[in-house]
């Protein structure tokens, strides 16, 4: 078989017998170079054996035998140019300005014929197997020309040699004449013509561009060489001229590399390009890096693409791992780095072609798919020495490479800790589940519900509360408290995940998920109603939208709502959801009848108006105390935002501050109350050069020096209560005097009881009616009070709300008894739930990505945003 | 909904019918899972309320002194 380059018959190798004739002109390349192996014979008996198949491949194959010749010309550097056309009949012409082959006479098992037709007719026959003829050669040469001239209908040669030109043609294998010589010339070169034979091949139609594509490799392999392609069947309808392409790469494989990586981000502009001969290989290597993460290497050897790789793509693989791992610890790239980079790592990206030229190369395989020669070494040290030298000489390159190759190791880890989340399962069926989780007695997925609950105490109410027959709790320990920074950590570890994602039982990942498994209908989240509680919330719910979006579409996922207070009466109990809520409770229970009269002009306040105005002095305070936990002076604090308060999207300005007239204007405020609250000093406004503003400070009793300036009016807290305090400032002057309204103005009082009023009298009638009456005589007519401030008026009117209620603000889930967790946030038939939708979770996305994020001033903004969520409300 | 993100690792837009949604490809959803895994997501805020600074401090300083005693 001819699948190595190998003769089987050794003797016809012999010196004596190939090199004895005297060398003639064109290099020495003469009939007596021929060496003949093998008759031609089975070639048209079994075509598939000789060039693949008889199908579209094999048809093609017929070109590049031919083509290869020229090549090996080219490599022998006896040529400069090939030209293909491909004719309308599909058949194909290849000429090169080669030395021509020989046509001088040679005798081969006793026939003398010339060395074309040794070359034409007898299998394995060739310059080929002559190291000294041709140093390096590719291809199925040998079995080569030969083949495609059995395989043709119409095989025509025209050689131009040694002065003259000769012709001669063949049909199916067998010449039909004799070889011809024609006129004079000084042209050198063959020209080969040929018809593939249609009763032997099932395609005959040639495809362009796969032809295209194999030229134009091998214009890339090869540089300098010039390649043409014509196709006579495709006409251009506006020249007549036939469809053409040159091939011409002076940069070779360089150039390959170009190719390959267009239209892709690279990470180097040039591609690293290195070659040389040693131990008789000649070796061209070019690389270079893109954006993406594919690898993609060719490598050839003799021009042979060599799809299986070999030797040389091992000596490059072992070489480019080596080097760039220890260019990396030159330096000093690895530091945070555990391992070495991995040979995948530092092939991320990488977009490279390995050409190899060698006398005798050794295959492995039918379709010499490997090479086998032992060259690893040679291609490694060479590679080693180069590439090493370039990433030296060109640290910005090779920083990047590097960083790349980091990233790409901080991937597979990331792959590697992904993958031990789920990997490690339970040995027995259903031993698997987390000990942590508390599940419940059914088991038919859509009556289960899975409570996620924050924090183990909250955990061990929600078990003892709990429905055991359907709800099942599953405690996740979400919060580390980083004191050294001030600073509330929430996470969910390791472990937390995994427990959950075995509780769930629906897998993860793509090939893995499965929302079908799901091991309860609904999964509901249990956390604190306060900012802790919101975060790991936030982590919950992002988990969830990134690695289990299905079961967010599907609608499995639900927030719980547990209430922040309690409000009790006698045997009336009501649970309030949110601060909001509460306030808005208190006011409407204290504004009964409640006018306010405030201000110089003595302006009225009553009914929804003042619930309203309650509402919004609740949002305002919250921020006001804030704001005055910096200024640490209540009467400074409302100066501030009397003085800086804007209407409308900005709020606070920087022009305020920018020019020293309402610093000025402040500085008296301060001047005026320095004795009341002991001062030690009110300075000057004075002006900061470098950012251009002004500000104000003041010493107050303490020693403190407080300032107010730019950095104060910009935080989000002086933001949100600015803009706040421009909502109500008309409504803020004091003093306020509280009434209540004659009680006979107000008949339709008693049709006014509110809800729970309602609930009490359904519950306990008598005791009600009577509490009811009680309440009316306290709230009777009563004497004005007077309140000078806006805040002594929301204390006082909230305190007026409480007054008859037993309070109790829960700071957590675990404040709740087991009892009322499963009243107001765990039974179906009295708790809301949240059902989370897909477009809560994009949102969700985006909070989780700014709060994750690098982005200071989004971030700024989305705190300031959402503050209110931050507001305590401490009662 | 919104009918493009940012893949949560690479920051490339990635559109609702994107097979891996909301990451662009296998290899960010797993990189991302990694992160999960090995608790690289920490909400991290600061303690804005003095007072319970104070008290931290005071429970730190108190630690090791209790230590001491044993």
């Amino acid at each position: 078989m001819a699948t190595t380059a190998i003769p089987t018959d050794t003797e016809l190798l012999d010196n004596d017998k190939t090199t004895s004739a005297e060398p003639k002109a064109s290099g020495g390349y003469s009939a007596e170079n021929i060496t003949v192996l093998e008759g031609l014979a089975a070639v048209r008996k079994r075509p598939a054996m000789y060039i693949g198949s008889t199908g579209e491949q094999g048809l093609h194959h017929l070109v590049y035998e031919v083509v290869d010749n020229s090549v090996d010309e080219a490599l022998a550097g006896h040529a400069t140019r090939i030209d293909v056309t491909i004719h309308v009949d599909n058949s194909i012409t290849v000429t090169d300005d080669g030395r021509g082959i020989p046509v001088d006479n040679k005798t081969v098992n006793g026939k003398t014929m010339p060395g074309v037709q040794v070359v034409l007719t007898m299998l394995h026959a060739g310059g080929k197997f002559d190291a000294s003829n041709y140093k390096v050669s590719g291809g199925l040469h040998g079995v080569g020309v030969s083949c495609v001239n059995a395989l043709s209908e119409e095989f025509d040669v025209e050689i131009w040699r040694d002065g003259f030109a000769w012709t001669q043609d063949y049909s199916k294998g067998d010449p039909i004449s004799k070889l011809r010589q024609m006129g004079p010339t000084k042209r050198l070169g063959t020209k080969v013509h040929f018809l593939p034979d249609k009763s032997i091949f099932s395609a005959t139609e040639y495809n362009y561009d796969t032809l295209a594509q194999r030229l134009r490799e091998l214009a890339f392999l090869n540089k300098g060489l010039e390649i043409h392609l014509t196709d006579e069947r495709t006409t251009d309808a506006k020249t007549g001229e036939s469809k053409q392409q040159e091939f011409k790469y002076i940069g070779g494989i360089a150039e390959f590399i170009k190719h390959l990586n267009k239209g892709k981000q690279v990470l180097h502009e040039k591609p690293i390009y290195m070659e040389a001969e040693r131990d008789n290989v000649a070796m061209e290597i070019a690389l270079q890096y893109n954006d993406a993460y594919s690898e993609t290497i060719f490598t050839f050897a003799n021009n042979i693409n060599t799809v299986d790789g070999g030797t040389h793509l091992q000596g490059f693989r072992a070489a480019l791992t080596r080097t760039i791992n220890w260019a990396g610890q030159q330096m000093g790239l690895f530091k945070d780095v555990k391992e070495n980079l991995s040979g995948d790592d530092v092939r991320e990206g990488l977009v490279a072609v390995i050409s190899v030229k060698l006398s005798q190369p050794q295959f492995e395989g039918q379709t010499k798919g490997k090479l086998n020669s032992d060259i690893a070494g040679t291609v490694q040290a060479f590679i080693n020495e180069r590439l090493g030298a370039f990433l030296e000489q060109n640290p910005q390159v090779a920083k990047r490479i590097i960083n790349k190759a980091i990233d790409a190791a901080r991937a597979r880890e990331a792959a590697r800790k992904a993958r031990d989340l789920t990997r490690r399962k339970g040995a027995l069926d259903g031993g698997g589940l987390p000990g942590k989780l508390a599940d419940c007695s059914e088991r038919e997925p859509d009556r289960c519900e899975l409570y996620l609950v924050e924090g183990e105490s909250a955990g061990g109410t929600a078990k003892q509360g709990r429905n055991r027959k359907f709800q099942a709790i599953l405690p996740l320990k979400g919060k580390i408290l980083n004191v050294e920074k001030a600073r509330y950590d929430k996470m969910l570890g390791h472990e937390e995940i995994r427990a959950m994602i075995t509780a769930l039982g629906a897998g993860i990942g793509k090939d893995d998920f499965d929302a079908s498994k799901l091991r309860y209908g609904k999964l509901i989240l249990m956390t604190d109603a306060d900012v802790d509680g919101s975060h790991i919330r936030t982590l919950l719910l992002t988990f969830f939208f990134r690695h289990m979006t299905e079961l967010i579409k599907r609608g499995n996922v639900y927030i719980a709502q547990p209430p922040l207070y309690r409000i009790k009466k006698g045997r009336f109990e009501q649970y309030i959801k949110d601060d909001r809520e509460y306030v808005s409770v208190m006011v409407k229970r204290a504004s009964d009848g409640m006018v306010i009269r405030h201000g110089e002009g003595g302006a009225q306040l009553e009914g929804a108006a003042l619930t309203k105005f309650m509402e919004q002095l609740n949002d305002y305070l919250g921020f006001f105390d804030k704001v005055e936990k910096r200024l640490r002076n209540e009467v400074v604090t409302r100066e501030f935002a009397d003085l800086f308060a804007h209407e409308g999207k900005e709020p606070a300005r920087r022009a305020d501050f920018e020019s020293p007239e309402k610093l000025e204007a402040m500085r008296a405020k301060l001047e005026a109350i320095a004795k009341t609250y002991q001062f030690k000093h009110v300075g000057n406004v004075e002006r900061d050069e470098e950012h251009n503003i002004y500000s104000v400070n003041f010493t107050d009793a303490q020693g403190a020096v407080r300032k107010v300036d730019w950095a104060l009016a910009s935080t989000p807290e002086s933001r949100q209560m600015l803009a706040k305090h421009a909502q109500i400032k008309d409504l803020l002057v004091g003093p306020f005097v509280i009434e209540y309204a004659a009680k006979g103005g107000k008949t339709e009082e008693t049709e006014e009881t509110s809800e729970e009023a309602a609930a009490e009298a359904a519950e306990t009638p008598a005791t009600i009616v009577e509490t009811r009456q009680v309440k009316k005589t306290a709230k009777g007519p009563q004497d004005p009070v007077e309140k000078a401030t806006a805040r002594e008026l929301f204390n006082y009117v909230i305190e007026q709300g409480k007054k008859s209620y037993d309070v109790q603000r829960y700071k957590g889930l675990g404040e709740m008894t087991a009892e009322q967790l499963w009243q107001t946030t765990m039974d179906p038939e009295r708790r809301t739930l949240l059902q989370v939708r897909l477009e809560d979770i994009a949102a969700c996305e985006e909070i989780f990505t700014t709060l994750m994020g690098e982005d200071v001033e989004s971030r700024r903004k989305f705190i300031e945003e959402n503050a209110l969520d931050v507001k305590n409300l401490d009662i | 909904m919104a009918k493009a993100l940012f893949c949560p690792t690479c920051r490339e837009v990635v559109l609702a019918t994107n097979e891996y949604f909301p990451f662009c490809s296998d290899r960010c959803r797993l990189i991302d899972l990694g992160k999960w895994a090995s608790g690289d997501y920490k909400i991290s805020s600061p303690i804005q309320d003095p007072d319970l600074l104070e008290e931290l401090a005071s429970s730190q300083r108190n630690k090791p002194s209790e230590d001491d005693q044993d």
